[in-house]
């Protein structure tokens, strides 16, 4: 069982969608360019909503908050847990959509990339893909002079090594 | 398996049905020092229209790229798993569980079947819109979602 | 600087403002022959380029002047080169090359394999009877445009203009005045096998030919 790729979308750190690319037809529903603006946009905000939406809290922040009120206990929760000082994980977001007919693996970099990967609902290896897709951003989009952060990508070179990637994937 | 929350919405979007369960543990040790790592965050009113309109926004996004026929079933992310069912007269299933779960589907079509449809539709006393929870906090679907969820953790 | 010590003073002040290595060794201490093997990132030879490439692209008007820029920073390199690369070689045939064909022997094998770590892909004369001054070295797949995709409005930039000034310094350096130009024929022929393949196309100036047909009737 492999998994079939059916697209990509990229969005930027503001929410705008900057690449979108098709590779298998029949996948998902053809819908326009103004389509998948918005629905980046509305995504972005999903996934703020998702990473808020953690019922779990981790201790640390509780004890923050539940002592800065009195300064000596401060002391007492600091030494005895030693979990205050911790850094605290980064908020994350939506990682796998799953519905009847498709299954969506979002990857966010630290830089707050969004890696939109479009699969068939079977669960093969795709983070490792999206890996794949975030190493050939990181080459042939950042190595790129002629590219402006934040903008839409518009690199022949991408295009290409993406192209032969998905469909060695997509063919096997 | 851990299942965190459970919440109804309505065909009117409205959060008819909350319930939260809490790990045995959190609330007696919560500020103890080297206690449980994770607590329980306490649910909020807000969190009920967040998950709505999180669910609501994901529906759509679904069934603009799968077609009208696909739906939306979970997602995931880090921390929790969330799981969606939709009956066919827009009754809103929802629970948060652990991310070790799988799918919960069939649990949700459970609930709606065995305790929904038995304790709150068939009830002559339960009134057809359940405006602000009206009729659905009843003894028998109270008890019996309990001993359900409490069967399957 | 306060930290050398006495006898560092008199070298101290001529490096006034630099940083230099308490124990006084720089780079121009150490044998020229010990870096021979040595390799560099190619992420962060990447990133450079890319920053040389944006810097020169500063207040320019065409694609032509963003060339010559380029050139231009590539020029110097070539000079100093030649005379690194001349130093490597066995005692016996460290001179400088004395022919067009020995000189364009020593980029495509030398210069290339220092700078890339490989040869150049081919070496051709132009066929041209009308350009007898004409050479051509084809690289395949040159290193330093190996992320790049050039935007549609500016198809006739060759970033690899950069390794031409390299050329173009080797060049001068070894007295064979020349002018280098790089242009991409990937997609033309071959079909699509080699996208960036690039001619360095090698233009001596009207002396050198002349010289070198004076040394071929000697």
């Amino acid at each position: 069982m492999f998994v079939t790729v059916f697209a990509l979308i990229i969005i930027n750190k503001a929410g705008g969608l900057i690449y979108n690319r098709t590779f298998h037809e029949g996948g998902l529903h053809k819908i326009s360019t103004n389509d998948y603006l918005v629905l980046a946009g509305t995504f972005h905000g999903v996934h703020a909503i998702t990473a808020r939406l953690n019922p779990l809290k981790p201790a640390a922040t509780l004890n923050r908050t539940s002592t800065s009120s009195s300064t000596t206990t401060t002391a007492a929760t600091g030494a005895g847990g030693g979990a205050p000082f911790a850094r605290p994980d980064p908020p994350s977001g939506l990682e796998v959509l799953e519905t009847e007919n498709f299954r969506m693996q979002c990857f966010t970099t630290l830089t707050g990339i969004k890696f939109l990967l479009f699969t068939d609902t079977t669960q093969a290896n795709v983070d490792l893909t999206t890996r794949r897709v975030y190493d050939l951003y990181t080459d042939y989009v950042m190595k790129n002079p002629f590219y402006q952060l934040e903008m839409p990508v518009r690199c022949d070179m991408f295009d290409r090594k993406l192209g032969s990637y998905i469909r060695e994937i997509n063919n096997r | 398996m851990v299942v965190y929350s459970f919440y109804i919405f309505d065909r009117h979007t409205e959060c008819i049905y909350a319930k939260t369960w809490l790990p045995p543990t959190s609330s007696s040790e919560s500020h103890a020092p080297g206690g449980p790592t994770t607590t329980l965050r306490p649910a909020s009113a807000d969190d009920a229209k967040l998950i709505f309109g999180t669910v609501f926004s994901l529906r759509n996004m679904v069934r603009k790229l799968g077609g009208d026929d696909d739906a939306f079933v979970s997602y995931r992310t880090a921390h929790y798993k969330l799981h969606f069912y939709e009956t066919a007269s827009s009754l809103r299933l929802v629970m948060l569980t652990d991310t070790a779960t799988l799918s919960m589907r069939n649990v949700l079509h459970q609930i709606y079947i065995n305790l929904w449809v038995e304790y709150v539709v068939k009830n002559p006393l339960s009134p057809v819109e359940h405006k602000g929870g009206v009729g659905v906090r009843n003894e028998l679907f109270e008890l019996g979602l309990d001993q359900f969820i409490g069967g399957l953790m | 600087m306060a930290h050398l010590g006495p006898g560092k003073a008199a070298s101290s002040k001529e490096q006034a403002g630099l940083r230099y290595p308490s124990n006084g060794k720089t780079i121009y201490h150490r044998p020229l022959n010990r870096t021979k093997t040595a390799e560099l990132s190619q992420s962060s030879f990447a990133y450079l380029f890319s920053e040389m490439v944006t810097y020169a692209q500063r207040r320019v008007t065409g694609i032509q002047e963003l060339e010559k820029r380029l050139n231009l920073q590539g020029h110097p390199i070539g000079l100093k080169l030649l005379d690194l690369l001349l130093t490597r070689e066995p005692p016996r045939s460290q001179t400088r090359p004395l022919t067009i064909i020995a000189l364009l022997h020593f980029i495509k094998i030398n210069l290339w394999t220092h700078l890339f770590g490989r040869q150049a892909d081919r070496l051709e004369k132009s066929s041209d009877p009308d350009a007898p001054d004409e050479y051509m070295i084809v690289d395949n797949e040159p290193l330093v445009n190996a992320y790049i995709s050039v935007p549609r409005e500016m198809s006739q930039l060759n970033c690899a203009a950069f390794v031409a000034g390299i050329i173009e310094g080797v060049c001068d350096g070894a007295m064979f005045p020349a002018r280098v130009t790089a242009h991409s024929v990937g997609g033309k022929e071959e079909g699509e096998m080699w996208p960036g393949k690039t001619v360095f196309l090698v233009k001596f100036q009207p002396e050198v030919l002349e010289r070198e047909a004076l040394i071929g009737k000697g």
